[in-house]
């Protein structure tokens, strides 16, 4: 659910993370191999990829800057979840953290990608995309994941749709970092099946989510919670 | 080894661990501290008599060096795990012939290996760090690999290999008899008992390390319950359930953490009575640690916590807390100092770089400016639920006029709160495992600006505080 395990993982793989050879440094290019498959078939595996950054952690003259920025951008379209942080844990704090005069492009480009996954975590949709048009390095960073901005597209529609029974289709176009309402609205019938309401909103179907349906939690008593009290009693009786 | 053997008994959730069980655990407890009380002298008596060199180098190993030792000191001491566990792991005529001098001792062996470890690699990178020191700086540059991480890794995985304490863990569950898959190593109580340890042992070094979620997963053969192997050993179980809660915190886990420290500082609260002093004291501090802790996991998800250590929390951190509780940018000084008065003394896997002083980030800064970030996405959460909570319906404009904030900040606000509601939680199986769960009692759905809040109500729960204290009367 949170790009933690695909739903299948090659076998080679499976050995890896599952066994000592998670510390072979040889392995690394395997799981290299298998972090472009990801990239280009669009799917997420962020365990294997926290394999990939451990074997880094452990041997830093094998880190490949590309790939490391790779794995952030992979882990960041699973927002908002804990994959992101798990990944920039095993990064050398050096790397994630700019020094006053220690500043290499990696250092950079981390830093950059903290900024915009800080922006998605926190719901700050329209800042996100204002963030990504503002600089070419943004686009850089994110060119090998293929269906990056898709994915980030459908996560939001997919999240809003669990907070809201209708939206104004200009705040939709903000947080979905379109260029008009006729594209939103495309977006909104065509991909996620939604609708346009009588009022001109956006009408999302009820799910348990934007329900927020009245609950009474209350105490189920049953008869074996008390068996050992009236055991004992039993007991001391006889 | 009869704690061993209890560990075969049917799978069983920790839940439901009743409190008999627990009642002959803090027994069994007592018991071992009053037998040590009186066995010092007879222990000594005993190590003087000892003219076996293996004998002595096993108990030595199990003592903790000089706070002040100095780096030949350290260098030695690494030798000397190195000679020990060579001889135990490599022997040409099979598995070493010996008795580990005490039940506990393999538990003190590997503990010790695992802090000379972390404060080695700690001291390491504050001299490098300094730049001050180019003598010692020198000698650590010339000796990269004295312990270095991977020499550490593979010591424990041996050890884990030789026991095949895996299986013998895994036919335990399956209530088979582990001493089958045991082979000529694991049947021996020496072998087992490291094995056993050394799995607790990389829990906590994935953990120095900032892998939380392999941490978790190196635990998937042992169960936590009070039958468990490491319960019979105190700082063992106080050790696995802090560095468990640890990780489940920094994978936002916050229930699962809040439940693991809930568990153990009741514990130590029921057992605090008759523990030794000098025991105490270290325990004592964690103790302190795990509650700042679980300040910050209540901060982030508020939850009713058992008496005892809702009393202690408020004494200890009575003022912090109500400040994590308010949230909002004051909150973010107070988040800071107690995750660094309560974490892990983080490492770095690799020698640092000795020749620029300013590119050695401290790994715990590293962790913590992670931390941070999370934390300040949710710095809000308190505010906005605080309203929430009085009505029913609201409007969003209205709403952000309370607050004195943007109609769009105020938007991100409450999908970031509405977000984490939703957590993973433990039912069953491995410690990673889980059901996405509702944690809180308030949820509200938007319908364009306006705002529909519902609130679950909460019965009242009787049960538990009725047979506890049925309990109490009785005993």
């Amino acid at each position: 659910m949170n790009g933690e395990d695909p739903q299948e993982r090659p076998e080679q793989i499976r050995n890896i993370i599952n066994g000592l050879e998670r510390y072979n440094p040889q392995a690394a290019e395997i799981l290299e191999g298998y972090l472009q498959q990801q990239c280009e078939e669009k799917f997420c595996d962020c365990n294997a990829n926290r394999a990939l950054l451990k074997l880094y952690q452990l041997n830093p003259d094998r880190i490949k800057d590309e790939v490391v920025t790779n794995i952030l951008v992979k882990a960041m379209t699973q927002f908002p979840s804990a994959q992101f942080s798990l990944a920039l844990h095993l990064l050398s704090p050096s790397h994630s953290n700019p020094g006053p005069n220690s500043s290499s492009d990696l250092t950079e480009a981390v830093s950059k990608l903290r900024d915009l996954n800080l922006q998605l975590e926190s719901a700050q949709y329209a800042r996100f995309w204002a963030t990504m048009d503002s600089d070419d390095i943004y686009a850089d960073l994110t060119t090998d994941i293929a269906g990056f901005e898709e994915m980030i597209r459908v996560r939001i529609a997919q999240l809003v749709s669990q907070a809201y029974r209708e939206v104004e289709v200009s705040v939709l176009e903000s947080w979905l970092g379109l260029d008009s309402e006729d594209e939103v609205k495309k977006f909104a019938i065509e991909t996620c099946g939604w609708r346009i309401g009588d009022n001109g909103m956006i009408q999302i179907p009820r799910n348990p989510e934007n329900e927020a349906k009245k609950t009474e939690i209350k105490e189920d008593v049953t008869i074996d919670m008390f068996s050992r009290v009236i055991k004992r009693a039993w007991e001391e009786s006889a | 080894m009869s704690a061993f053997q209890n560990g075969m008994a049917p799978v069983r959730a920790m839940e439901d661990d009743s409190d008999v069980e627990e009642e002959a655990l803090v027994a069994d407890y007592r018991e071992q501290v009053q037998y040590e009380g009186g066995m010092d002298d007879v222990d000594q008596a005993l190590l003087a008599q000892q003219t076996d060199d293996i004998q002595a180098k096993l108990a030595q190993a199990a003592q903790p060096l000089d706070f002040q030792a100095t780096l030949e000191t350290k260098f030695q001491s690494y030798d000397n795990y190195c000679g020990l566990f060579h001889f135990i792991l490599n022997s040409e005529s099979g598995p070493v012939d010996l008795e580990p001098p005490s039940y506990y001792w393999a538990w003190d062996v590997i503990d010790e290996f695992i802090y000379q470890f972390n404060t080695f690699s700690s001291y390491r990178a504050r001299i490098a760090r300094q730049g001050n020191n180019e003598e010692e700086a020198q000698i650590l540059r010339e000796n990269p690999n004295t312990w270095g991480c991977y020499s550490v890794l593979n010591v424990l995985y041996s050890l884990i290999q030789k026991s095949q304490i895996t299986e013998q863990l895994a036919a335990m569950r399956r209530n088979e008899d582990p001493m089958l898959v045991a082979g000529p190593y694991g049947s021996k109580n020496l072998y087992r008992m490291l094995g056993y340890f050394s799995i607790i042992g990389l829990l906590r070094v994935h953990c120095l390390l900032g892998d939380f979620s392999l941490a978790l997963k190196t635990l998937d053969d042992i169960e936590l319950n009070k039958k468990a192997m490491f319960a019979r050993v105190m700082a063992a179980h106080f050790t696995t359930y802090y560095y468990v809660g640890f990780s489940y915190m920094m994978m936002r886990r916050y229930a699962d953490a809040i439940r693991m420290f809930s568990h153990i500082l009741v514990y130590v609260s029921r057992t605090k009575n008759f523990q030794k002093n000098t025991q105490y004291d270290s325990i004592s501090k964690k103790n302190d640690q795990m509650l700042a802790l679980i300040a910050i996991c209540v901060a982030f998800q508020p939850t009713r916590l058992d008496d005892t250590i809702h009393t202690a929390l408020r004494e200890k951190y009575g003022d912090q807390l109500l400040k994590l509780q308010r949230g909002g940018p004051e909150s973010l000084p107070v988040y800071e100092e107690l995750f660094k008065l309560a974490c892990p003394k983080f490492i770095s896997p690799v020698p640092p770089d000795f020749d620029r002083p300013e590119a050695n980030v401290d790994p715990i800064d590293h962790h913590l400016s992670i931390f941070m970030e999370e934390v300040k996405t949710n710095m809000w959460s308190p505010t906005v639920k605080s309203y929430l909570r009085l009505y029913t319906t609201m409007d969003l404009m209205t709403l952000a006029g309370f607050l004195d904030v943007k109609p769009e900040e105020l938007r991100s606000w409450l999908l970031v709160n509405k977000q984490r509601t939703k957590q993973l939680r433990w039912t069953d199986n491995g410690l990673l495992e889980g059901d996405w769960v509702n944690i809180s009692d308030l949820d509200y759905a938007m319908q364009g600006d306006l705002i529909h809040i519902s609130e679950a109500k909460m019965g009242r729960k009787l049960v538990d505080w009725y047979l506890r204290n049925l309990s109490r009367t009785y005993a």
